[in-house]
């Protein structure tokens, strides 16, 4: 009896071996990098030290510094982050590109300011992920 | 004003909007990712000064807007480079850290 759970033992660790060796060689770096997507972006007043927006909000002021926070998901040595702020029909208004190592779930924020008032009218913001576009975000300025 | 002063405006006809002075940052909780080395980054390490022939060296946080902005004080004149550099730019969102850009004068 013995004898026999040796031997499927040895199959055992032989097949285990085997598939080790297998087909995927590169597949030893696979476990460290998974696929890095943006899960929310959030604009607002203000931002915590976690980078999260803590005054959510999409109708700003013209004197207001605009946040948005982007969450990702997944691993990766390089991820490029970036954000294009656009103003009425497509006017750029800034664009700012942040390359991150992230591990997990990150928040990363962008932030854009006018030190003589936004004008007032519709932007948006479109948050690119490797350079392909991720996620839209609409706000207006209006006066006070 | 009367009603046909009001219905002739339309927002083709405001005139553009200047964001030259927009200031901007980031900041993530995952740190920045390195770099690739790149042997020839002038002596601040931060870009490569316009040599005769016009070369700038992406560095970390550029765009082809922001390149445009500095190199011609317009980001909407991105499209310059970025013609002039389809041989390595298929992407005009993506370029990287160490990629020499043709900064066209003419």
């Amino acid at each position: 009896m013995h004898q026999l759970n040796r031997i499927s033992l040895a199959l055992l660790l032989m097949l285990v071996s085997a598939a080790c060796r297998g087909d995927k060689p590169a597949d030893m770096t696979a476990n460290t990098s998974t696929v890095v997507r943006v899960t929310d972006v959030t604009l607002g007043r203000a931002i915590g030290g976690d980078k999260a927006v803590t005054d959510k909000t999409d109708d700003f002021k013209p004197n207001d510094t605009i946040y948005a926070s982007v969450a990702t998901e997944g691993t990766a040595a390089s991820a490029s982050l970036r954000a294009r702020w656009t103003h009425g029909d497509g006017q750029v208004v800034d664009e700012s590109t942040r390359t991150i190592a992230p591990g997990g779930r990150t928040m990363t924020e962008f932030h854009i300011a006018k030190p003589d008032g936004w004008p007032l009218g519709n932007y948006q913001l479109e948050i690119f992920l490797d350079g392909r576009s991720a996620e839209t975000k609409k706000f207006e300025v209006k006066g006070s | 004003m009367g009603i046909f002063d009001k219905l002739g405006k339309n927002d083709d006809e405001k005139p553009k909007a200047d964001f030259s002075n927009v200031q901007s940052g980031s900041s993530s909780t995952a740190p920045e990712a390195a770099a690739p080395s790149v042997p020839d980054l002038g002596p601040t390490g931060t870009s490569a000064p316009a040599a005769p022939d016009d070369t700038y060296v992406v560095v970390s946080g550029d765009s082809l807007s922001k390149i445009a902005k500095r190199q011609y004080g317009d980001m909407d004149q991105w499209r310059r480079i970025y013609e002039a550099n389809r041989d390595q730019i298929k992407d005009p969102d993506l370029i990287h850290p160490g990629q020499k850009l043709k900064i066209p004068r003419a």
